[in-house]
C-alpha cells in the first residue's frame, strides 16, 4: 500500500536547521545530532489514555482491537498506549465520548514523575490545552481538586473543553498570570505542576516551523518567563509538597538552569529522584557555558527525541521540605 | 457562579424524574447556575476551593441546561446520571452512534411522545436530543464535540 500524499513529502523531504540552531544543538553535551534529525524526520506514534473516569480499560481497548488498532501499553504512563493500524483516533466516537484521550507517549511522564494521590489539592499551572490536567484528574479519582489555570483566554476555553470531555467534576479554572499566583494561593497546594511554556525543540516532528522560528533570543526570554513561573509554583506549594517542572525542549538554559536557579533562590528547595518504568533518559546536566551547576541537577531527567522515537522532554522533580 | 437556589433545585430534581424517571438526581453535588439556564455540577471541596482562589472562570462540568421547564442533558450529565435513567432513552446502533455524534438527525419508526429523549449505546450515554413533530429525533451535541464530516 503507498503512503498518503502528505506522507510521502514527509518521506522525500529533510529537515533543514537553521546554522544557529544546528550550532546550539552541536554544543550541547551528549546530543547524537544525525540521530536528533532523524527523530525529527519521524512522525510521533498516535497514543492515547483510557478514561478511567468514564469507563473500564478493557471494555475500550477491545472496542479498538476489534476495528483492527494494534494496542501495546505504555510502560511508564498508567493507562497509556500506543495504538496502530485502525483508523484516525482523534475522529473515533471513542474520543468524541471523551472515553479516550489522545497524547504523545513522553508528554504522559511529567504527571507520572508528579505521581498524583487521591484527595489532594493539586495545581497545574500552566494548564492549557489541558492534556496533563485530564491525566491529573484521572489519578486523582475524583477524591481532590485539580486547579487548571492559564494565562490566555483563548487557550482557556480549549482547557475547558477537554476537561468537559473528559469529565471532570473536581476542577477549577482559573485565567492568571502564573507568576502572580502566589499572592493568592501562597502554601495552598499538595502538589504544582509547572509544563512551562517553550522554545518546543523536543517536538520539531509535530511542526517543522518550530525549527524555523527558534533564536537564542526567544529562548533567553523564555527561560527568564519559566524562573519566575518556577518560582511562583513553589511557593504556591505546602511544606512537604511536590514540584514537577517540565519543557519539550532541548536547551539548557530553559531546563537546568531554571531549576539551578529555584535551587538558589529557596533553601528549601530539594531535587527528588524520578523513577518512571522503562523510559529511556539522560540525567540532567551539571555543568554548561562555563556554568558549574548543583550536583542535585543531575538527578532532573532529559529525553532525548530519539531516546524512545517519540517527544523530547526535560523533567525535574522537588520536594519542599519541611522546615 | 452562583448556586441553584434549594427551590431550583427541588424544580431540576423533579423534573428529571418526570422526564427521565431519575430519582434524587445530583444529590451529592454542588449544583451551579451559569448563564442561558446552564447547570454545572461538582464537589464540594472544588466548590470550596474555587471560593478560596482568585480568577475563577469555571468549575466542575456542564450537566445540563433548562429550556422552557424541560432539562437538556449535557453528554457528561447524562453519563453521570446513566443507569439511572430510565424514562424516554432510546437505543443507537454504532452507526447511527457515530451519526449522532455527527448532529445528524435520528428516525425512529415509533412515535415518541416526549420532547427530549436522551441516547444510549451499549453502556455509553450520549446526552439528549430534541423530538421534532416529524418525528426525528435532533441531537443537541455542542459544535465543538461533534464528529468532523469527511
Amino acid at each position: 500500500m503507498s503512503p498518503p500524499a502528505h506522507d510521502l513529502v514527509r518521506i522525500m523531504s529533510k529537515i533543514i536547521l537553521s546554522d544557529d540552531l544546528r550550532s546550539y544543538l552541536d554544543g550541547l553535551p551528549d546530543v547524537e545530532l544525525d540521530l536528533l534529525l532523524e527523530a525529527y524526520e519521524r512522525p510521533l506514534p498516535e497514543a492515547f489514555r483510557v478514561n478511567t473516569l468514564k469507563t473500564y480499560e478493557e471494555k475500550i481497548l477491545e472496542r479498538l482491537r476489534s476495528r483492527g488498532y494494534s494496542i501495546e501499553p505504555i510502560p511508564w504512563a498508567r493507562h497509556g498506549y500506543v495504538a496502530s493500524g485502525g483508523g484516525d483516533l482523534g475522529k473515533s466516537l471513542e474520543h468524541m465520548l471523551g472515553l479516550i484521550y489522545i497524547q504523545g507517549p513522553v508528554s504522559m511522564a511529567p504527571v507520572e514523575a508528579l505521581d498524583p494521590r487521591p484527595g489532594e489539592v493539586i495545581l497545574d499551572l500552566c494548564a492549557a490545552p489541558g492534556s496533563k490536567s485530564t491525566q491529573i484528574a484521572q489519578l486523582l479519582r475524583g477524591e481532590g481538586v485539580i486547579v487548571a489555570n492559564d494565562i490566555s483566554f483563548d487557550r482557556v476555553k480549549a482547557l475547558s473543553s477537554n476537561l468537559q470531555r473528559f469529565g471532570v467534576l473536581n476542577c477549577v479554572i482559573t485565567l492568571a498570570d502564573g507568576r502572580k499566583y502566589p499572592r493568592f494561593a501562597k502554601e495552598f497546594f499538595d502538589r504544582v505542576l509547572v509544563d512551562a511554556p517553550c522554545s518546543s525543540l523536543g517536538i520539531i516532528s509535530k511542526n517543522w516551523g518550530i525549527a524555523r522560528a527558534w533564536s537564542i533570543g526567544i529562548v533567553k526570554r523564555l527561560s527568564e518567563l519559566q524562573k519566575r513561573l518556577i518560582l511562583a509554583a513553589f511557593d504556591c506549594l505546602k511544606p512537604g509538597g511536590i514540584l514537577v517542572y517540565s519543557t519539550c525542549t532541548l536547551t539548557v538554559e530553559e531546563n537546568e538552569l531554571v531549576v539551578n536557579w529555584l535551587l538558589e533562590s529557596r533553601e528549601d528547595a530539594r531535587v527528588s529522584e524520578i523513577r518512571l518504568r522503562g523510559l529511556r533518559h539522560r540525567p540532567g546536566i551539571t555543568e554548561y557555558s562555563g556554568v558549574r551547576m548543583k550536583d542535585e541537577i543531575s538527578k532532573t531527567i532529559r529525553i532525548m527525541p530519539y531516546d524512545n522515537w517519540a517527544e523530547g522532554f526535560y523533567i525535574a522533580r522537588i520536594m519542599k521540605e519541611v522546615r | 457562579m452562583r448556586l441553584l437556589t434549594s427551590a431550583e433545585r427541588r424544580y431540576l430534581v423533579k423534573r428529571l424524574e418526570d422526564q427521565h424517571g431519575v430519582e434524587n438526581a445530583f444529590d451529592d453535588l454542588v449544583l451551579i447556575q451559569t448563564g442561558q439556564g446552564r447547570i454545572r455540577a461538582t464537589t464540594k471541596e472544588a466548590y470550596d476551593v474555587a471560593c478560596r482562589l482568585k480568577r475563577v472562570q469555571q468549575v466542575g462540568l456542564y450537566v445540563a441546561k433548562m429550556v422552557k421547564g424541560d432539562v437538556i442533558l449535557s453528554i457528561e450529565g447524562s453519563q453521570l446520571l446513566g443507569a439511572a435513567i430510565t424514562k424516554n432513552v432510546i437505543e443507537l446502533s454504532e452507526e447511527e452512534a457515530e451519526e449522532w455524534m455527527k448532529a445528524a438527525p435520528i428516525e425512529r419508526s415509533e412515535k415518541i411522545e416526549a420532547r427530549y429523549v436522551v441516547a444510549r449505546c451499549g453502556d455509553f450515554y450520549l446526552g439528549s436530543g430534541r423530538v421534532s413533530r416529524d418525528g426525528r429525533i435532533y441531537p443537541q451535541v455542542a459544535k465543538w464535540r461533534r464528529i468532523p464530516e469527511e
